[in-house]
């Protein structure tokens, strides 16, 4: 009997610790595992009666890369649950501070983690040497991410100014033309960027399982919607019901629980890829044109072109940011101001939903009267994704094994799609 | 943990440096959200600057080239959380000339050390059947709590430049003591004004400095997330509470924010 066992331990250039797992048997793929050995943190438990206003900067810690995801969905559920409404210029802000996590994020997942794979590098470091002015301009958009991140939030991890109700600080209309510049001037390597990850190769993939994000009609929507859809099914669902749509189950391999669509049974996938697909038409044009430039059209369910995906998102991202940049520098650009409204806690429940960077995260809160949390659920992208990955992870290692490929090339190839996922192990533990 | 910040006490001011070869740096993380790391690679412009300086052996987050066998500094993220990373920790201790904390999770136990509070009823808070994946949990520490630690960049998350003057002294060497003061002496010197005369609370009054008083620039108040000092007065900060107005048990509650597991916010509470 041939026995083939592929391992690898806590893989490298993704946010966390993971391990996977493929037992291959007389050319039958027997075991897939995506063993997450992340240290869990159980947050959940520990925001159990601490007082609201706390819950947000806890929250954040979640996760570095996407910790300001996680403080607007958190203010978001606070403010469904005591019924507050922010003003349209906090809404605006809050908006800026999603897309610039988007920009480190992608940049960072492209680059520093994905890229290697492709250039045959173990690490990003060896391109400041081989390509300088690629390395120069990828850690560039980074960059850029960053500093969007600290003019809105006060600093590039774990935002500082966004609170209940509003924002504590707010930069000068000079400071937002500055920025909406320098957005704009990073168009043309972003642009470049989708066609340098169009170049690369990829095994042909038909994603497992579905696929869920965000839906709000003419809107690409990231913090603005609180309507889900599964892309392939068809069925959409409010962030309220979370819960009933999707079940999320524990596995002895994993501290991060799994997710799977309620009614069905089947796995899904979220994150950029899932957006494109949910909602194409609402893409910028540019960034359309850039797509169907690099062959990525909807549907499209090959779960390795998430990395185009990505790439496709940072030029969006940068002209809806310089817009919005310029409109909060227009001194009648948006209605009121951002200073934090007047907070009056009360007994209730509220969802938070947003599009992190790599896919749907929900924060469902529930407070007494005293605005003290009573039960808290944080669903994060990355454990919606890893039952989906590890059903990929199967269909690939089954194609490569019928192809006759050894087992060195299997475990490249499922370290690639592991990456393209950008899973975040940290997140998905919390 | 003891009553000055360690710093390079190990190497009595001398860096790890050898003229003859670049020092091999390893960095490895336990319970964390991974943003510490991250902040390194936010110093983009100077990364390279600082990268230049060493052999950088081992980045799971950057790159897929294994733990080497010897090397000469460990930088340690995140909280130690379980029974393995205990031991992961003592044997990166051992084989360290230096040993660089970075974040509140390493120096304070941060975040995760808020489910130090009655630890055992966490996990079966959060799971049915807790997996086999997370190993043999114990209640949250910081480094500090298991092995020597040489040098501490406090603070969620660290500042880059911070790391960098940290990693300045592992290498070159440094008999400078870090700092104890308040963040309130901070805000004198920016002549911020004070929450405290608003009636709301921060955390300013025990807290080291260092970071500038970054949060209160921006209009909010401070969290402590540099831990409190080992010179904090937390009997008089609680009555300056008392004058103002401010609530002594929203002081204390905030005070497990980032110092559940130092001893110092539990006597006399």
């Amino acid at each position: 009997m041939a026995k083939t066992a592929i391992s690898v331990d806590h893989i490298a250039r993704v946010e966390g610790h993971g391990n996977v797992h493929v037992v291959i048997e007389d050319g039958e793929v027997k075991t897939v595992e995506m063993n997450v050995v992340e240290p869990a943190r159980l947050f959940e438990s520990m925001v159990k009666g601490r007082s609201f206003d706390d819950v947000p900067y806890i929250a954040s810690r979640i996760c570095g890369i996407c910790s300001s995801s996680h403080v607007v969905t958190d203010l978001l559920a606070i403010e469904q649950a005591f019924g507050i409404k922010v003003t349209d210029r906090t809404q605006a802000l809050r908006e800026l501070l999603v897309y610039g996590s988007y920009l480190q994020n992608h940049a960072t997942h492209l680059f520093v983690f994905a890229a290697p794979d492709f250039l045959g590098t173990s690490s990003i470091f060896p391109l400041s040497e081989t390509d300088p002015d690629l390395f120069e301009k990828a850690l560039g958009i980074k960059a850029l991410g960053n500093e969007l991140c600290t003019r809105i939030g006060g600093r590039s991890v774990h935002p500082i100014t966004a609170v209940v109700g509003g924002f504590t600080s707010e930069i000068s209309a000079d400071e937002y033309l500055m920025l909406a510049n320098k957005l704009e001037a990073a168009l043309p390597f972003a642009l470049q960027t989708v066609d340098l990850f169009r170049t690369f190769q990829f095994p042909v993939l038909e994603t497992a399982g579905d696929m869920l994000a965000m839906v709000q009609a003419d809107a690409y929507p990231v913090c603005t919607s609180s309507e889900a859809s599964f892309v392939r099914s068809g069925q959409v669902f409010a962030a309220q019901d979370v819960e009933q749509a999707v079940e999320e189950y524990e596995v002895p391999h994993s501290a991060a629980l799994l997710a799977r669509v309620r009614a069905t049974g089947s796995s899904f996938f979220t994150g950029a890829l899932a957006r494109i697909n949910a909602s194409w038409d609402n893409l910028s044009k540019e960034a359309r044109v850039a797509a169907a430039k690099a062959g990525l059209r909807p549907p499209e369910y090959n779960t390795f072109t998430n990395n185009i995906a990505q790439a496709i998102e940072i030029v969006d991202v940068l002209i809806r940011c310089s817009a919005l940049c310029r409109k909060l520098a227009e001194a009648d650009g948006f209605e009121g101001s951002s200073a934090p409204v007047q907070v009056v806690a009360r007994a209730g429940r509220g969802v938070g939903y947003t599009e992190a960077p790599r896919g749907a995260l929900f924060h469902d809160l529930t407070f007494d009267e005293d605005g003290r949390v009573l039960q808290a659920s944080i669903i994060t992208p990355t454990s919606l994704n890893v039952a989906n990955l590890e059903a990929d992870m199967r269909v690939l290692a089954e194609q490569l094994v019928a192809d006759g490929q050894d087992a060195d090339t299997i475990r490249l190839e499922i370290e690639k799609l592991v990456r393209a996922y950008d899973p975040c192990l940290s997140c998905s533990v919390h | 943990m003891s009553e000055t910040y360690p710093q390079g006490r190990r190497l009595n001011g001398k860096g790890v440096r050898d003229r003859n070869r670049p020092v091999r740096v390893v960095v490895a993380s336990f319970a964390s959200c991974f943003g510490c790391q991250l902040q390194i690679t936010n110093m983009e412009q100077h990364l390279m600057d600082v990268l230049g300086q060493i052999d950088l052996s081992y980045w799971q987050l950057t790159s897929s080239e294994p733990m080497p066998e010897s090397f000469d500094v460990a930088v340690v993220e995140g909280a130690v959380t379980t029974e393995e990373a205990e031991k992961q920790l003592r044997e990166l201790r051992d084989r360290a000339k230096a040993l660089i904390a970075i974040g509140a999770c390493a120096t304070t136990a941060g975040i995760p050390g808020i489910a130090a509070k009655s630890f055992y009823e966490h996990p079966s808070a959060v799971y049915e059947h807790v997996p086999q994946a997370c190993g043999a949990m114990i209640s949250p520490r910081p480094l500090s709590a298991i092995v020597d630690v040489d040098f501490e960049v406090r603070c969620c998350p660290v500042d880059p430049y911070d790391f960098t003057i940290m990693l300045q002294r592992a290498l070159y060497g440094s008999n400078k003591l870090a700092t104890t003061r308040m963040l309130c002496s901070d805000c004198k010197r920016n002549e911020t004004s004070c929450f405290f005369g608003e009636g709301q609370l921060c955390m300013g009054l025990v807290t080291s400095a260092g970071c500038g008083a970054r949060c209160v620039n921006l209009g909010r108040p401070c969290q402590g997330c540099a831990g409190i000092s080992p010179h904090a007065n937390l009997a008089s900060a609680r009555k300056s509470c008392e004058r103002y107005g401010v609530s002594v048990s929203d002081f204390d509650e905030k005070l497990e924010l980032f110092n559940q597991t130092n001893q110092a916010t539990h006597e006399a509470e």
